[in-house]
């Protein structure tokens, strides 16, 4: 593992007119590393982790990836949300675009790919994530599992420097859940930089390499998640985990 | 009952008048497809533009949808022919009323695409976003499809009430459909040829209604 981090995140802040919901978060992620962030909802989460290729735009603080600045003025943000792959709770795939054609599309129009290199290069995404022969099913003939496979294979396709998942399973029927799972599983043994928000608690303590508390916009504690499950410090994060695992 | 056939569905009169009627009825079909292609592309074109995010594009475009929403068809038509030669801006009648009419369902195309445009949700925006394309290319390849599909109904509906806009040519003599049955009657004292003019007007609106019933139908299935 290189020492050069991935994302450098400092004193990000962020407010919603007079609320602020982010209140000075730092993390610095290195590469191959998995951070799960965790906590209640409002806790600020989901506002950084889209902060982080300006979908939010952040009131003040600063991000680089790989060195370069994100939040520079004169930052060019298209190249640089190239390099950050994004999948959503509730996948955003394209409905009129087949399955293939929602992968190519930015493979043509951000890496200016030619049409036969955008396809080649979707459908070996497509067999990555189990789904060779759903290339030319529309979003609504997929179910929900599936089309967040596509999502991520859509994300990887740009051969991102890091992956953030914003509760990429929360709008998933619990039989579903896992084949979305066992993709990131797979990310991680291939070293893949990834950011996690989720509420699958077990998923998170085996596949993370750190786990970030967040509450009230701010990191209430962090750690490996042997330590963060089993001997938590901060009462936020026992409280939080009292409640999840009582489910 | 004789009187009524008589005056309003005099055969003789109607066959007579057939031929000059057709002539005007070539003229009314093209001015209607021109101004629905003018009209549709430059609505599309505002809509497109309308989504930028600078209120220097913004604004004259609500400006001008917003004026040309309010004012009525006629009154622009006969502005334009009458008034812009005074700036030194002639226009033959043809081209006055096609103007006029497209510049009416520019405005209210402008409207229907933008509220597909507005109809899309906020997740297809930040997918195309977070995956580095344009503003641009997200409009185009990924909100339009979608959005003009939700516009259909809504746009099909404006299209047939202001391509019907095009007997008002008659009102600053283009020799279209109205204005040849209107010139007939009185020649010949009769007013069968309006009769004419009407069933032929139906002839070509009809199957355009039927068209757009079959376009909502048609997407309305396929979402």
């Amino acid at each position: 593992m290189t020492s050069a981090p991935v994302l450098q995140i400092s004193d990000l802040r962020k407010s919603f007119g007079s609320e602020e919901v982010l209140k000075g978060v730092n993390l610095t992620v290195q590469r191959g590393e998995v951070v799960v962030l965790l906590g209640s909802s409002g806790s600020g989460k989901s506002t950084f982790l889209r902060c982080i290729n300006r979908l939010e735009e952040p009131t003040s603080g600063s991000i680089t990836l790989n060195g370069n600045s994100v939040t520079a003025s004169n930052a060019n943000l298209r190249t640089l949300r190239k390099q950050i792959g994004m999948v959503f709770q509730s996948f955003n795939l394209y409905p009129h675009l087949t399955a293939l054609k929602n992968i190519t599309l930015a493979l043509r129009l951000s890496l200016g790919q030619t049409r036969q290199a955008a396809e080649e290069q979707a459908k070996h995404m497509l067999a990555q994530v189990g789904l060779a022969e759903k290339a030319h099913a529309h979003p609504s003939e997929l179910s929900g599992g599936q089309q967040q496979r596509v999502a991520i294979a859509r994300a990887l396709a740009l051969e991102p420097q890091v992956m953030l998942f914003d509760e990429p399973t929360s709008a998933l029927d619990p039989e579903l859940v896992g084949s979305v799972l066992e993709v990131i599983r797979l990310l991680r043994q291939r070293h893949m930089t990834m950011v996690i928000v989720t509420h699958e608690l077990g998923f998170a303590r085996e596949a993370a390499d750190r786990i970030i508390m967040m509450d009230k916009g701010e990191i209430v504690e962090e750690g490996p998640p042997e330590q963060l499950f089993t001997a938590p410090k901060h009462p936020r994060t026992r409280e939080f985990l009292k409640h999840f695992t009582g489910r | 009952m004789e009187q009524i056939q008589y005056y309003y569905f005099n055969l003789p009169i109607m066959r007579d008048a057939l031929p000059t009627m057709l002539h005007g009825l070539g003229l009314t079909v093209l001015m209607a497809l021109t101004t629905v292609a003018m009209g549709v592309g430059a609505g599309l074109l505002l809509a497109i533009l309308r989504s930028y995010p600078s209120r220097w594009i913004r604004w004259p475009i609500i400006c001008f949808v917003d004026v040309f929403r309010s004012l009525p068809q006629l009154v622009i038509i006969i502005l334009i022919y009458f008034a812009l030669p005074y700036a030194g801006i002639e226009f033959s009648p043809f081209w006055s009323t096609v103007l006029g009419l497209s510049l009416v369902l520019a405005a209210f195309a402008q409207e229907s695409f933008w509220a597909g445009i507005t109809a899309t949700p906020r997740g297809q925006w930040e997918a195309a976003t977070a995956t580095g394309l344009s503003h641009t290319a997200t409009v185009l390849f990924v909100v339009l499809p979608p959005a003009i599909k939700t516009s259909i109904p809504s746009l099909t509906n404006r299209i047939i009430a202001v391509t019907k806009g095009t007997a008002l040519g008659s009102a600053v003599a283009v020799q279209e459909l109205l204005a040849h049955a209107q010139s007939i009657q009185s020649v010949v004292a009769n007013p069968s040829p309006l009769t004419l003019g009407a069933l032929l007007y139906m002839a070509i609106f009809a199957p355009m209604v039927a068209f757009s019933r079959w376009l909502e139908w048609r997407y309305r299935w396929s979402r």
